[in-house]
């Protein structure tokens, strides 16, 4: 198993849940954090901004899905044809176990 | 070490809390978390009330058969040496379980290094 931990912009955060909904992955946990880039933040005139807000989206899934999830992740989180600085990232790490609390299963 | 990655309900983290201190992990790590799982809201537990058409109005029911809704839930971060990760699996199930789906899941993943800030110690001695 896989865990799929994706930055996206907040505004992208609809698209990119309804889209992974469709795609058969319904199952996503999501918090709000601040963050900032290679660029170093934005700078708007005088005034530098580095704690710019995100969606973190964390997904846990088999390992033979990671690629599906993430073009979905990649194709919806981006702005425009070229994207943009600031579309976000996205990590993969590895999950050894999961456990269903509800039925007590090791299973996803 | 291990890293013990818990979603539960929001009302059971005093009781899991309590059930990780009597096991002796005293340190945890908490956030506010939306999420969602596998399933679709239940309708049969709103069935009755539907049928009747009491309680809830016609924006209520759409608000909640949408299959997009996120959940509030509570991530519970454990780090913890090898041997303890059923130990502390267990124990988060044990508290936690009350046979429906909406009850959590629990993810163990790797952790390469730990340091300790305080004393720049590294390795399980800094946990």
């Amino acid at each position: 198993m896989l865990m799929i931990k994706s930055i996206i912009r907040p505004e992208k955060v609809g698209i990119v849940l309804s889209e992974l909904c469709d795609a058969g992955f319904p199952a996503v946990t999501k918090y709000d954090v601040v963050g900032r880039g290679k660029q170093r933040g934005v700078k708007v005139g005088d005034v530098h901004y580095d704690e710019i807000s995100k969606e973190m989206l964390m997904l846990v899934v088999k390992d033979e899905d990671k690629d599906d999830v993430i073009s979905i992740i990649m194709r919806n989180a981006k702005t425009g044809e070229k994207g943009a600085f600031g579309d976000g990232k996205i990590f993969v790490t590895s999950v050894e176990e999961a456990y269903t609390i509800s039925s007590g299963s090791s299973e996803l | 070490m291990k890293e013990v990655t818990a979603i539960i309900r929001m009302n059971m983290i005093n009781k899991t809390k309590n059930a990780l201190l009597k096991e002796g992990f005293s340190s945890l790590t908490c956030r506010k978390v939306l999420g969602r799982g596998k399933k679709k809201v239940d309708f049969s537990v709103i069935d009755e009330a539907i049928s009747e058409g009491t309680i809830f109005s016609n924006t209520a029911i759409e608000e909640i058969s949408e299959i997009h809704r996120l959940v509030v839930k509570r991530l519970v971060t454990v780090l913890v040496k090898d041997e303890d990760v059923q130990k502390v699996v267990n124990t988060i199930i044990d508290a936690n379980r009350t046979n429906s789906p909406g009850d959590g899941k629990i993810f163990v993943t790797n952790v390469t290094d730990v340091v300790r800030v305080r004393t720049a110690e590294i390795g399980t001695a800094a946990l």
